[in-house]
Order: C-alpha cells, then sequence, then structure tokens
C-alpha cells in the first residue's frame, strides 16, 4: 500500500472511531447510539484493516474481520434485542450531565487524552502510534458515559466504548495483537454483554426498571 | 479587481437563485410544483416597486440596518476568494475580519428590531445575539485548526496552500473543521434545524421577527442581503474545502472556469442543503446549544488533530 | 530637564493647584475650576506619558521627601504608556465632571479628592521604589475609596460598596507588601534598578510573584477578587467610575507585567499559564455576568473584568512564548494586550461617562426602565452607541482591531509549542470567542434596550440632552475610540515599542501605515479600508435602492398592532428578558435562585389571584467563596465582642498588657 494512502486511510478511520464516540454523547435515543456503537465497530475493524493492507498480514485480515462480526454486528444486535425488550420509557438515555456540559466535558477529556499519551507516542513516533490518544479519548469517553448515564443499557454501551478504545489502542501500539488474545478478549466482552443483559432482564423482572439511581434503595 | 466584480456581480445577481433552487428542491421532494427558481427575483422586483414604511417613533437605527446589513454581505463578496485568489483587497481583511462583518450584520438586524419597540422584535433579536454568542468559539476555533498548518488566516493563502496540496482536503482535521464550520454556518445563516424561514409562528421565529416591521424597499434589501448572506457562507464552506476551479492567474478561460465553479459548488451545497432540510424539524431553542456544543467539540478536535497528527 | 520631566512636573502641580483651588474657591466656581485644573493635568500627563514612550524618560530620587529610602521616581516607556492612559481618562472626566458635579458633588471634599486621586494615579506608573510605589499605591486607594463614597448621604448601597471596596483592596495592598518587602529584602535595596538586578532563588522568586499578583489581581478586578468591582464602580459618581474603570485598574496590569516581567525577569514557567487561566476565566465569567445584568453601570462593571481579562490572556500568552524562548511573538501579544489597555480605557471612559449622562437626566440605571432616549437625547445616544460598537469587539470597532492581534498571536503561537500551550492556546482562542460573542450580546442590549424603542418609564420619556460640558467630555473619548479604531497605527508602533522593550523582541511588531501588516509572521488587516468600504457599501446600497425603487417615497405609519391599539413600553422587551435565554443557556455556571409565590383566592384553592415570580443570579464565585471566609470573619468579630466590656480602663489595660508582653518577648528571645 502506497505510504501516504495508508496514512490518510489510517487517520479517517481513526476520526471515525471518535466521531463515533462523541455522537454517542450528543444523541439522547438510545436506538441510535446503539447504531452508531455499530458504525464505531465498523471504524474500529477498519483501523485494523488498514494496519493488515500495510503489513500484509493475513492473520490481522482475520482478526478484522473477527472485530467486524462481532462488534459492528453481533453486539449491536444484542444490545437492540435488549432494548426493544426494555419498553418505552428505555428509549432514552436521561443522562445526569446534560448534553452540552457532556460534549464539553469529552472536549476536556480529549486534551488531557492528548497530553498524558503524547510522551508515549514519542516513543515510536509513526502514523499508528500518532493516533494513540484517538483511542484513549474514546476509552476515556467511555467511562464518562458508563458514570453519567442512568440506565443500565446506556451505561453497557459506555463499557462496550471503553472496550473499543482499548482494542484500538492494542492494535495501534503494537500493530497487531496476537490473534488468539484478540479472540480471547472478544469472547470475554461477548460474555460480559450476555451475562449484563440477563442481568438487566432480571432487574426488570424483578423491579420494573433499570434506572441504576433506584438501586441505591437496595442498600438500605 | 475584475475578479471582485464578478465575485459581487455572482453574489447579487446569484443569491435569490440559490434561494429559489432550494425552495424548488424543497418542493419537489415534497411533492409540490414549486414555484419555480426565479420566484425570489420575481418578489424582490415586486418589492423594490413599494413604498418603505418606517414605523413612528423608531430611529436611525432602524432607518439604516438594511443599508448597513446589505453592505456588510457585498463586503464579504468582495474580500472572500470565491472566483479567484489574484485579488487586491487581500491583505485588507482575513478570515477573522470576515466572520465579524458578517457577525455585524446579524447586530444590526437585531439592534432594528429592537428599535421598533414590539415584543416580536426583542424576542428576534435575543434569540439572535443568543445564537450568534454561542456560534462564535466554535468558529473561531475552526479558523485556528485551518489556519495553523498555514502559518496564516489569510483567506487566499489557505486556499492556495489547498490547491498546492490537495490531499489535505481527506485529512481529519479538514473533515471535523468542515463538519464543525457546516454546523455553525447553519446557525448563523437561520436554517434549519435552527431557524426556519420558512415560519411565522412566533414561537419558532429568528431571524423573521427581526424583520417583522419591514416593508416595501427595505424588506427587499434585508431579503437580498439575506439570500446574499446565505450564498456567502456556503460560498465560504466551498472555498475553503473544496477550493477547485478557483482562478490563481488572472487570466480570462481561468476567470471563467472559477465563476462556473463557484455557481456549481454553491448550487450543489445548496440543494444538498435543502435535502437535508425535507428530513429535519426545527430543534427547540434551547437544544440549540447543545448542537453547537457538539460543533465547538468537533472544531477543538480539529485543532488538535492539526497539532498532534500533523 | 527633559520634555517628559517638565510635562509630567506640569501635571503633578495642576493637580495639586486644583486640589488647593478646590478647598478655597467659592462653590459656584469649584468644579469648574477642578476640572479645568484635572483636565489640563490629564493632557500634560498625556504628553509625558507619549514623551516616555519615544524614549526621552526621566529618573530622579529626591530622598527628602519620605522617610528612609525616599522618593524615587522615574517614567521608562512601560510606565509612559500607563502614564498617558491614566492622563486621557483624567482629561475626559475633568471636562465632563464640570457639568456632571452641580448637583451635590460640589462639596469641597469630594472635588479636592479627584485631582488627588488623578495625582496618584499619575505616580504609581512612575514610581521607581518599593517605597514610593507602595506610598502611592496606597495614596491611589484611598482617594478612590472615598471618591467612591461620595454619595454615600444619598444611597444606602454606597456604604456597603466602600465597605467591600475598602477590605478588598487593603487586603490586596497586604499582599503587594508582602510580596514587593520581601523581594527588596532579599534584593538589599529599595530602588527598582537594584531589584532587576537581584538574583532571587526560584522558590522565592515564586512566592514574590504570587503574592504580588493577588494584590495585582485584585486591583484589576481578576476573578475571583473581582467581587468589589461591580459594586464599587456603580456607586462612584460616573467620572470617577471611568476613572477607576478605566484608569485605576490598568494599574494592576501594569503591576503584573513591570514585577512579573520587568524585575523578576519572566521567572518560573508555570507563572504565566496561571496568568493566562485567570485571564479566562475572568473574561468569560465578567462577559456572563454583564450579560444578564440590567444595571447599567454595573454591567460596565462586569465588562471591565471582562476587558482586564483579556488583557491578561494577552499578557500570560506573552510569558508563555517569552519562556519558550520566542520572542518576536511575545512581543505580539504583548503589544495586542497593552493596545487593549489603551482601547478599553477609551471606549470605558466614553460608556461610563454616557451612563453618567443617563444617570443624570433620568435619575435610573436600571435598564427595565430605560429605553427611548434616542429623541431626547441625541448625541448621548449616538456615543453611547459608538462605545458600544468599539466595545462589542466588531469591525470597525477599536476592540476589534487588539482582540485581532491577540488571536493572530494565539494562532501563530500554536504550532511549535509544547503540549502544555498546546491545549492552552485553543482554550484561549475559544474563550476568547465566547467573549466576543457575549460581549456583542451584552452591549446590543444595553445599547438596543438602554437607548432604543420606547421609553420603559416616565422619567426615561422625560430626558432631556446634558450639558455642554458633559457632552465635549464624552465626545472627546468618542473621537479618541473612532482614532483608535480607524487608524491604531497611530498608537501601535508606540505601544509595539514598549512591548518589544519588555519582552526583548528586536523587530517592531507591525508596520504598515494603512494596512496593518505584522512583521515577524504572516497576517494583515486594515482597519480604516474596512471601514471606508462599509461606508461606501452602504452609500452604494442607499444609491442603488433610489435609483431602482425610486416610485414611492417612504412614509411614516403607526407600528402595526394587529388593530388592538397601539402597542405599550410594557409589550416590549426588556433587558431582563433579553437576556433569558442566554441565562438558561448558562443555567449550570450562574445558578439563578427563582423564587415563584402563588397566592390563592380566599373562595377556593384551585383559583389563582396573583402570582408572583422574583429571580436574582447572584456571583457565584461570591457565593461560594466569599460567603464562608465573611461568615468565619464575623464569627470571629462576634467572639471579640466578649473583650469589649465598655470599660475604658480594661481598654488601656489591653494596650499595656500588649506593650509589655511584646517587650518582655523581646527581652527574651534577644
Amino acid at each position: 500500500m502506497n505510504e501516504t494512502l495508508y496514512v490518510q486511510l489510517l487517520n479517517l478511520a481513526a476520526g471515525a472511531f471518535l466521531l463515533a464516540a462523541v455522537l454517542v454523547l450528543w444523541r439522547r435515543e438510545l436506538a441510535v447510539i446503539i447504531r452508531v456503537f455499530a458504525v464505531q465497530g465498523a471504524a474500529l475493524a477498519g483501523i485494523v484493516a488498514v494496519l493488515a493492507g500495510h503489513e500484509h498480514s493475513a492473520e490481522l485480515w482475520a482478526v478484522a474481520a473477527g472485530v467486524l462480526l462481532l462488534r459492528a454486528t453481533v453486539l449491536p444486535v444484542l444490545l437492540l434485542r435488549a432494548l426493544a425488550g426494555a419498553g418505552t420509557a428505555q428509549r432514552e438515555t436521561a443522562p445526569l450531565v446534560n448534553v452540552s456540559a457532556s460534549l464539553l466535558a469529552a472536549a476536556v477529556l480529549t486534551m488531557i487524552a492528548y497530553a498524558v499519551s503524547k510522551p508515549l507516542v514519542d516513543l515510536a513516533p509513526s502514523p499508528a502510534t500518532r493516533a494513540i490518544p484517538i483511542g484513549l479519548t474514546v476509552v476515556l469517553i467511555g467511562l464518562f458515559v458508563l458514570v453519567t448515564r442512568r440506565h443500565a443499557l446506556s451505561q453497557l454501551v459506555g463499557f462496550l466504548l471503553m472496550d473499543n478504545g482499548i482494542t484500538a489502542i492494542g492494535f495501534l501500539t503494537t500493530s497487531g495483537v496476537p490473534l488468539v488474545v484478540e479472540l480471547g478478549v472478544s469472547l470475554d466482552v461477548l460474555f460480559a454483554v450476555l451475562v449484563l443483559q440477563i442481568l438487566t432482564t432480571r432487574m426488570r423482572a424483578t423491579f420494573g426498571d433499570t434506572d441504576l439511581d433506584e438501586l441505591r434503595e437496595l442498600h438500605d | 479587481m475584475i475578479g471582485a466584480v464578478l465575485q459581487v456581480i455572482m453574489v447579487v445577481g446569484g443569491s435569490p437563485l440559490l434561494l429559489g433552487l432550494m425552495r424548488q428542491v424543497r418542493a419537489k421532494l415534497e411533492g409540490r410544483a414549486g414555484a419555480g427558481i426565479w420566484q425570489p427575483w420575481r418578489d424582490l422586483r415586486k418589492l423594490f416597486g413599494k413604498e418603505a414604511i418606517t414605523p413612528r417613533r423608531t430611529s436611525e437605527v432602524f432607518r439604516y440596518a438594511p443599508l448597513v446589513l446589505f453592505a456588510t454581505a457585498l463586503m464579504v463578496a468582495v474580500v472572500v476568494p470565491f472566483v479567484t485568489t489574484r485579488s487586491a483587497v487581500g491583505p485588507v481583511a482575513d478570515l477573522f475580519a470576515v466572520v465579524a462583518l458578517l457577525a455585524l450584520g446579524t447586530v444590526t438586524l437585531a439592534l432594528a428590531g429592537l428599535d421598533t419597540g414590539t415584543a416580536f422584535g426583542g424576542m428576534g433579536a435575543s434569540r439572535a445575539v443568543t445564537i450568534l454568542a454561542l456560534v462564535e468559539p466554535t468558529l473561531l476555533v475552526a479558523i485556528l485548526a485551518l489556519s495553523v498548518r498555514v502559518g496564516s488566516t489569510n483567506l487566499a493563502t489557505i486556499v492556495s496552500s489547498t490547491l498546492d496540496d490537495p490531499g489535505r482536503v481527506i485529512s481529519p482535521v479538514t473533515l471535523l473543521a468542515a463538519v464543525a464550520l457546516l454546523v455553525v454556518i447553519i446557525a448563523e445563516a437561520g436554517r434549519l434545524p435552527v431557524d426556519n424561514p420558512a415560519t411565522h409562528l412566533e414561537l419558532t421565529m429568528v431571524h423573521e421577527a427581526m424583520i417583522l416591521e419591514y416593508a416595501g424597499t427595505d424588506l427587499a434589501l434585508v431579503e437580498l442581503a439575506s439570500a446574499m448572506r446565505l450564498t456567502v457562507f456556503l460560498g465560504l464552506l466551498a472555498t475553503l474545502f473544496v477550493p477547485w476551479g478557483i482562478a490563481t492567474a488572472a487570466t480570462p478561460a481561468a476567470l471563467a472556469v472559477g465563476v462556473a465553479a463557484f455557481a456549481v459548488k454553491v448550487g450543489l451545497l445548496g440543494v444538498l442543503l435543502a435535502a437535508g432540510e425535507v428530513f429535519l424539524a426545527k430543534v427547540r431553542l434551547f437544544r440549540v446549544p447543545e448542537l453547537l456544543a457538539g460543533s465547538f467539540l468537533l472544531a477543538l478536535l480539529a485543532v488538535s488533530a492539526s497539532f498532534f497528527l500533523a | 530637564m527633559t520634555v517628559t520631566m517638565v510635562a509630567f512636573g506640569l501635571a503633578l502641580g495642576l493637580c495639586l493647584a486644583a486640589v488647593l483651588a478646590a478647598a478655597v474657591s467659592p462653590p459656584e466656581r469649584r468644579s469648574l475650576v477642578v476640572g479645568v485644573g484635572t483636565a489640563g493635568s490629564g493632557v500634560a500627563a498625556v504628553v509625558a506619558g507619549v514623551a516616555a514612550m519615544a524614549g526621552s524618560g526621566f529618573s530622579l530620587v529626591l530622598p527628602w521627601v519620605l522617610p528612609l529610602a525616599g522618593v524615587r521616581l522615574a517614567l521608562d516607556p512601560l510606565g509612559g504608556l500607563f502614564v498617558a492612559v491614566v492622563g486621557g481618562v483624567a482629561a475626559v472626566a475633568g471636562v465632563y465632571g464640570i457639568g456632571y458635579s452641580g448637583h451635590g458633588l460640589n462639596g469641597r471634599a469630594v472635588q479636592a479628592l479627584l485631582p488627588g486621586f488623578v495625582a496618584a494615579m499619575l505616580l504609581v506608573p512612575a514610581a521607581d521604589g518599593v517605597g514610593t510605589f507602595l506610598v502611592c499605591w496606597e495614596l491611589m486607594a484611598v482617594t478612590s475609596l472615598l471618591l467612591v463614597l461620595a454619595e454615600h448621604r444619598r444611597r444606602s448601597e454606597v456604604g456597603e460598596a466602600g465597605l467591600w471596596y475598602g477590605v478588598m483592596t487593603h487586603l490586596g495592598f497586604v499582599a503587594i507588601l508582602v510580596g514587593l518587602l520581601t523581594f527588596a529584602a532579599h534584593a538589599g535595596s529599595d530602588s527598582f534598578a537594584a531589584l532587576r538586578s537581584a538574583h532571587l532563588a526560584p522558590a522565592l522568586a515564586s512566592v514574590v510573584f504570587v503574592a504580588t499578583l493577588v494584590g495585582f489581581a485584585a486591583k484589576a478586578g481578576i476573578a475571583p477578587l473581582h467581587a468589589w468591582l461591580p459594586r464599587a464602580h456603580p456607586e462612584a459618581p460616573s467620572h470617577v467610575s471611568a476613572l477607576m474603570s478605566a484608569g485605576m485598574v490598568n494599574l494592576g496590569v501594569y503591576g503584573i507585567v513591570r514585577v512579573g516581567a520587568d524585575l523578576l525577569g519572566g521567572g518560573s514557567r508555570w507563572w504565566w499559564p496561571l496568568v493566562l487561566l485567570l485571564g479566562a476565566v475572568s473574561a468569560v465569567y465578567g462577559i456572563l455576568q454583564a450579560a444578564i445584568s440590567s444595571d447599567l453601570k454595573r454591567l460596565l462593571g462586569y465588562s471591565t473584568t471582562e476587558n482586564m481579562g483579556l488583557v491578561l490572556i494577552g499578557v500570560g500568552a506573552a510569558g508563555m512564548f517569552a519562556a519558550d524562548g520566542n520572542r518576536a511573538l511575545a512581543g505580539l501579544a504583548l503589544a495586542a494586550a497593552l493596545l487593549h489597555v489603551v482601547n478599553h480605557a477609551a471606549f470605558k471612559t466614553l460608556l461610563f461617562t454616557a451612563a453618567g449622562s443617563v444617570l443624570h437626566a433620568t435619575g435610573t440605571r436600571d435598564l427595565d426602565a430605560l429605553g427611548g432616549l434616542r429623541p431626547g437625547m441625541p448625541v448621548t445616544t449616538a456615543l453611547f452607541g459608538m462605545g458600544a460598537l468599539a466595545a462589542s469587539a466588531l469591525p470597525p470597532g477599536a476592540a476589534f482591531v487588539s482582540e485581532w492581534l491577540l488571536l493572530q498571536s494565539l494562532v501563530h503561537g500554536l504550532p511549535p509549542s509544547g503540549v502544555g500551550t498546546a491545549i492552552l492556546l485553543p482554550l484561549a482562542v475559544a474563550a476568547i470567542a465566547l467573549t466576543a460573542g457575549l460581549s456583542v450580546a451584552t452591549f446590543v442590549k444595553a445599547f438596543g434596550v438602554g437607548f432604543l424603542a420606547k421609553p420603559r418609564s416616565e422619567a426615561a420619556a422625560r430626558a432631556t440632552e446634558s450639558p455642554r460640558t458633559m457632552l465635549a467630555g464624552m465626545g472627546l473619548a468618542g473621537l479618541v475610540c473612532v482614532l483608535l479604531a480607524v487608524a491604531p497605527m497611530v498608537v501601535l508602533p508606540g505601544v509595539g515599542a514598549v512591548a518589544g522593550g519588555v519582552t526583548g523582541a528586536a523587530d517592531p511588531v507591525v508596520r504598515g501605515a494603512i494596512t496593518l501588516e505584522l512583521s515577524t509572521v504572516a497576517g494583515s488587516l486594515s482597519p480604516l479600508l474596512l471601514a471606508l468600504a462599509l461606508l461606501a457599501g452602504v452609500v452604494a446600497a442607499a444609491g442603488a435602492v433610489r435609483a431602482v425603487g425610486a416610485r414611492h417615497a417612504r412614509r411614516t405609519a403607526r407600528l402595526w398592532d394587529c388593530g388592538g391599539g397601539p402597542l405599550t413600553a410594557r409589550m416590549e422587551y426588556t433587558a431582563t428578558s433579553f437576556a433569558e435565554p442566554l441565562q438558561r443557556v448558562f443555567d449550570n455556571v450562574l445558578e439563578p435562585e427563582d423564587d415563584v409565590d402563588v397566592t390563592h383566592a380566599r373562595e377556593s384553592a384551585y383559583l389563582v389571584e396573583s402570582v408572583e415570580y422574583r429571580r436574582r443570579v447572584p456571583d457565584r464565585i461570591e457565593r461560594r467563596l466569599y460567603r464562608p471566609v465573611v461568615a468565619v470573619v464575623a464569627a470571629w468579630g462576634r467572639a471579640g465582642r466578649l473583650l469589649a466590656t465598655g470599660s475604658v480602663h480594661r481598654y488601656l489595660g489591653y494596650g499595656f498588657y500588649a506593650v509589655t508582653g511584646v517587650l518582655i518577648l523581646l527581652a527574651v528571645t534577644r
């Protein structure tokens, strides 16, 4: 692959990856958010694919296909199914912090991510490592979503965002995690989602709601 | 010099056509016949033939606001290299000045709205300056992102550097800045989903509320200036992000290409915008800050990308 | 004897003469004599300042005036700039004061204090030794405090404002005192020259800088030390407000530049990002409070906080660039900051004096009760409009040029910088942009609601134009505003040279006569041509309209009222309603207090008789930061009252115990 084309494609994929994380903060409807999450999965697969094309590694191509399958199709479908069962009260995310403020917070988080990962990038400057801050930003945004959203389902999305970010950092730093490790991680995530989905279903069956603020009452 | 004249002719003559084109596209997409793209010109001709009315107890501000609004749009049409970068007025104003000039237009109209002393006038003015205040950070940070790697905020310099290195256009910096600018331009030009130019419903009006008291030639001037502002905004977007076709030499052929390219680009942008508006509803005024905060974030990301990815 | 020295001496002499004249002249002539003296002194000070900026400074030691160190005076270009600014404001305030003092402000003390205040402000930038500086600073604080209290018999709020100002300015003074005396003690001398050559340990230098920064920031009205400013500036007589808001606050900036950049020579890296952050926070917070304020003079006071914040952004950026070794860019940033000081002085003088005229004519500062002043006060309206344009950072206004320069320095500072700069600079640009946007909203509100449309009260409807001397003072300020807006090149080379001298930038910052071109980086702007083009555009449009649509003449008609009878002033948008959307957008920052009282009819709880709605937007920083401190101090005060029983013998006894205790302590420890 041509070097400039490689850099541009990588940057584009990374940009889309970040943009999807921002859109998760921006939009309120959970259905849209889950679709955006699927787009992010595709962007992640894109990053891996670009790296694969650059390194001519069949293994990475396989990982890219796996990422696409799991994160752009399987997980969103699972989430959408959970949403469909959740009833009308759960359609919107009901954040604890209002949207404008969380977008501004995301701006600050981006700056922090860039500042923190600068030494890391300087260790081995290459087009791939320069995109590390983006991965870190997505991790931070995921954490932010996890902290500020009320419904269990939107928190799940936050968790998955974090995982996407971590995976992206992994690929960008090492240009390729061993296939076995990636498979293991993916399997973990899949299980985590399944378990959480079952948990939320149970919670709803028991309490009629998955608003985590109400779980506080369990404490007493 | 000839370039500047061409630009003025293009903007003044073409902006009502752009408006007509956008309305026609909307009409077609909504299954209506539409009035044809010449309708805004016909409206303007009618309005120019009617007397202007000054409400009692209004001051010079109300009288001269349409003229100032028109003059600011005209100045931007001269200064921005829409058709050619070879302009003698290049050093007079840069991107910051262009943004400030367009803001000046909004401000004069807001003052005119307040000057009438009606509830609508005040309401429109209040909303317009609120949006203006929130738009400003995004605009300036996006400008920062675009000018950092060029090392200048001069428009001609930015355009020619993009022309020299076309690969830049699909870089993350440019794309993020483009999206951010698109959002704020929609807000500033008073299009959906921030303001609905076709409404006269008191709860939703912004621009229309400020100009309710204008009639005749005054109204014609305001309408023409608003159309020019839309053209100028879309032209700015086209010039900054799709600069191809802009003449870098002063030959007649290059200028002709520049004129044609400008018409095509702005027309295309207008059609896309109109098509997009069919699917949009106006958002509540108090949801607008969310939209603008989002675009601000994108602009800031563009700046950091220009610094860290470069 | 240089021309600088003569002019400066003349300025001080005229002030002194005015003080004496105020004491002896008959009441009906008093304001005229004092006004002329103050104005003359201002003009002389402008001459002295400009001459000092041109390089003919002076240095003077008068060992016999003060005990211990004596008085050291010197005027270098940096000091000259601030002397010139103060002089300009004083000239306007002097002329304006002649007419303004007509009612109730003609007392001997108030009239004598005004030139005294001016003299103190002129002496601060000319001080060349720690002792002299501190004495002049305190003189300035005391005279201004007494002037703030001038109208305390008429309004009870004046007393409270004076208390806030007095306490805060003296706490600030203590901070400066501690900082400068520590500095002088380690340098081993009182004179600034010795301080310059002294090498302080970095930790000690930081202590000195932070202590003085606290004091100077309090004087400049920088958040969170701004609480006195929106209280004291509105309550002072308007020409004193102008002197304080356009003259005195600048000296806080002067102090920061003098101590941080000049005496300490740049110092540690972290100082300047701190200054920049303080500036950014003040700019945004100040203009946000101004945007929702409906008291005209309070709005202007908050706008002062905003503008000083912008200046500090420039100063901080200059310090950061200088620390990075980029001297040329540091010169540009500092020049932008200093130009903004000049611009702000011009338009704030104009705005405060115009607000004073409104107060003079209507007796109110409440924007919700103003409006419709255009027919009665055409000149004041036009002048306030000019000031508002200059203040709102739009072309063709004065602030636009300085903010443009500031933005240029920030844009060009980004590429080669480190991570910290890369994060701070975009945020600074965003802060400037938000400030610019909000200041537009603020001044559209102040001008549009305050002066245009229909009068909202009887007093506003009856308003008539102010006396000629007031108009002359305002006109002078307006002229300067226009000059600075269209021809900034008149002052920019001088300002640039001052900035270059402080930062060590070799080249001139800008060149060109009509088009302003940055010399070290790419960038150009022509305020004059922009203004002319705007004028030409307006004329062309008017001509074209006349040519195209000449068939019918313009007609005056009743405002369209849906056939429901004439619209009343109660149907208009007020300043509060105008700012409501902004206030709602920034709800999280401002935390307004809403209060709804519903009174039910006696017959049934379902019928509502009246609904009362109150909203207050208290200063949030004040509530969070000051209230606990004030509460603690008050608690201490109550505890202290236990000691005061009313017995004089006991009080004398306290003194006796204290003296002997100290003596014993000394004897033991020595």
